[in-house]
């Protein structure tokens, strides 16, 4: 019933999205594939401008997606989510740089080697550090994280400080030539992600993750070997954020060390605490919301009293002030704290209920 | 007829200097009722995590269906028939009651693997995990959080997530603990239905004298870490040094524990 509620609004939702990129150019009078010059299209317009917006979130999304399948319904801490991001980035870019097939068959090679690498990293870093338990699990991955970074960053077969260029995309593939196509494979991409965690949280495996979440002494005294489900949650999580990884790539078409930094820990950590903690459309809202302020108000100009802001060099200072209001308002994040506040209703509806009939429980025998 | 379902070989624990249990040596026949007595911090829990795993003992043996599981981890007893509740409620807050009870009733299966399909499609252990509940009388409290349940319900359904696993050795820690005295007949009742009609064997710790004198087959009581006595309960209520360690004494003493 509830379930068939959201449904439907994500449904609608779903549409609006795909119209999307016609709705904008016809409310801006802007081509939604870009302006025509010679054979090629040049991405100009209103509406390729808003596309890459929406790709960004829909990028950013699925890291903070993946990241809530561990922190959020598992209960799992990691601080070295953008090891997964960074590493998908560079393998592509290893594939692209130092095989001698072409773009496209490399990038399929690629992409492919992502998925496998970082789930076998995502295992073989829970294998050693899961035993560990709470901080200093968190503090281990962290470790391991910072060490890739550093290292990528250094290292004269990654390219060092600079990274590397994706040149020469297929070009229906390349964001900018043919940006609506792109556009619909990253939608089609984040809502298959999406329906994917629902159906894996909502399944018996996912049963265990909340359980082992809620209670993992307890999910242990009824026969559950917790670490094999952790590791289950860690290697789908790494393989989900390689998803993003490689996806940034295709939309940057550059990778640099920056990848691997912390700041692509940290902002799918904060998405999902802003947009709620183990809900499924929380760590949407939250990379939607954050991203679409910095990206609308970041070279905002403000004027109070004589003085010009701009907002650029206190952007930092901003995002704090937004964060801080946002836990006061909503202490379980905006979709937790909707979701508790209705429970609340039935529950002090259950409760009058209870009070009117002396015997909640019949007992049977 | 008389075989022994579990036994512990002369276990001891040390935690630091402090030793828990001493030398403890117990055989429980299968299908009986088997109680541990004795003042709080006999050793009676620590007994119980020596037992179920939780705790590796400094020395000795467990042995179970004649099986050595000293050393074998907690999550694999539950799968050889071994299941334990908690003293101080153990249960999963924010997950409902039903969710509680059912999480147990699939353990023991390999479909805990399957991650492409809803969990309610596997009706088998929701059916299973509603029988659970309305053998301890929660049924009508399934879609509630198990948060907020009041305290004896939450004892009820520690109870309930025990028996949908079912089973065939129940270890029961102070299942009416905390709970109001007019709802204790009545659990254990239940726990005495369930020994009967499923054949099991349980092993119980319970402060009531009443209830242990009623229901058990066999008594052992503890006293700082050691074993005192044990026998049947008419031994044991006549037995000189239980009366004056453990039934004289400390028996009337408000519980501190939970
Ligand atoms: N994990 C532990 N660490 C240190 N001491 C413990 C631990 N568990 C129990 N003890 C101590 O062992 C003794 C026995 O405790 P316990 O087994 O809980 O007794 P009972 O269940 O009979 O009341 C107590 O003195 C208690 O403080
Ligand atoms: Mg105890």
């Amino acid at each position: 019933m509830k379930q068939l509620r959201s449904n439907w609004l994500y449904s609608l939702i779903l549409v609006f999205l795909i119209a999307f990129p016609f709705i904008v150019g016809a409310l801006t009078e802007s081509s939604p594939t870009g302006v025509p010059r010679g054979d090629r299209m040049i991405m100009r317009g209103e509406s390729v401008r808003w596309q890459a917006v929406l790709i960004e979130v829909f990028i950013l999304s699925i890291l903070a997606m993946s990241y809530n399948l561990m922190f959020g319904f598992t209960g799992v801490i990691s601080f070295g989510h953008a090891l997964f991001f960074g590493s998908a980035g560079y393998i592509i870019g290893l594939a692209l740089e130092y095989t001698a097939l072409d773009t496209g068959a490399a990038l399929i090679l690629g992409s492919l080697a992502a998925f496998v690498i970082c789930g076998g990293v995502g295992l073989m870093i829970g294998f050693v550090s899961l035993r560990l338990r709470g901080v200093y699990f968190t503090i281990f991955t962290l470790a391991v994280a910072e060490m890739f970074y550093i290292f990528f960053s250094r290292f004269a077969l990654t390219k060092a400080e600079d990274g590397f260029a994706v040149t020469e995309l297929p070009v229906w593939l390349d964001p900018s030539q043919s940006r609506l196509t792109f556009y619909y494979i990253v939608l089609a991409l984040f809502v298959l992600t999406f329906l994917f965690i629902r159906r894996l949280v909502n399944s018996p495996t996912g049963a265990v993750f909340k359980a082992i979440r809620e209670n993992e002494d307890r999910a242990l005294a009824i026969g559950y070997n917790t670490l094999r489900f952790k590791l289950m949650a860690i290697v789908i999580a790494g393989m989900l954020a390689a998803l993003a990884g490689i996806l940034q790539v295709l939309l940057n078409k550059k990778i640099g060390p920056e990848m691997l930094s912390v700041g692509y820990t940290i902002d799918p950590l904060l998405n999902t605490i802003i947009g709620g903690i183990g809900t499924f459309a929380g760590p949407v809202i939250g990379t939607a919301g954050l991203h679409l302020l910095d990206t609308f108000f970041r070279d905002a100009t403000l004027v109070i009293g004589g003085s010009t802001i701009q907002v650029a060099n206190v952007w930092g200072l901003v995002l704090g002030l937004i964060f801080i209001l946002v836990v006061i308002v909503f202490p379980q994040g905006v979709v937790g704290t909707w979701q508790s506040w209705r429970l609340k209703r039935q529950i002090r509806h259950l409760e009058s209920r209870m009070a009117v009939e002396p015997s909640p429980a019949p007992e049977s025998g | 007829m008389s075989e022994i379902i579990l036994e512990a070989q002369n276990l001891r624990k040390e935690f630091g200097g402090l030793i828990a249990v001493d030398d403890v040596t117990l055989r429980v026949t299968r299908g009986s009722t088997h109680s541990i007595i004795g003042p709080n911090g006999a050793g009676k829990t620590t007994l119980f995590n020596l037992l179920t795993g939780k705790y590796s003992p400094t020395r000795g043996t467990v042995l179970f269906k004649g099986q050595d599981v000293t050393h074998a981890p907690v999550h694999r007893r539950p799968h050889m028939g071994m299941g334990r509740s908690f003293q101080i409620t153990n249960i999963f807050p924010n997950l409902t009651v039903l969710e509680n009870v059912r999480l147990a009733a699939q353990a023991l299966s390999s479909d805990s693997f399957r991650f492409l399909r809803r969990a309610e499609s596997f009706t088998n252990y929701v059916d299973r995990a509603r029988a659970a509940l309305a053998l301890v009388g929660l049924e009508s409290m399934a879609e509630t959080p198990a948060l907020v349940l009041p305290h004896g319900g939450k004892r009820k359904l520690e109870l309930a997530i025990l028996l949908a696993a079912e089973p065939e050795l129940m270890l029961l820690d102070e299942p009416t603990a905390g709970m109001a005295s007019e709802q204790v007949p009545e659990l254990m009742r239940t726990i005495e239905t369930i020994r009967q009609q499923g054949n099991k064997t349980i092993v119980l710790v319970e402060h009531n004298m009443n209830v242990v004198m009623n229901i058990s087959d066999r008594i052992t009581v503890m006293h700082i870490g050691r074993v005192l006595a044990e026998g049947t309960p008419a031994e044991i209520s006549h037995n000189n040094s239980v009366q004056s360690v453990y039934l004289g004494e400390l028996y009337d003493l408000p519980r501190a524990e939970n």
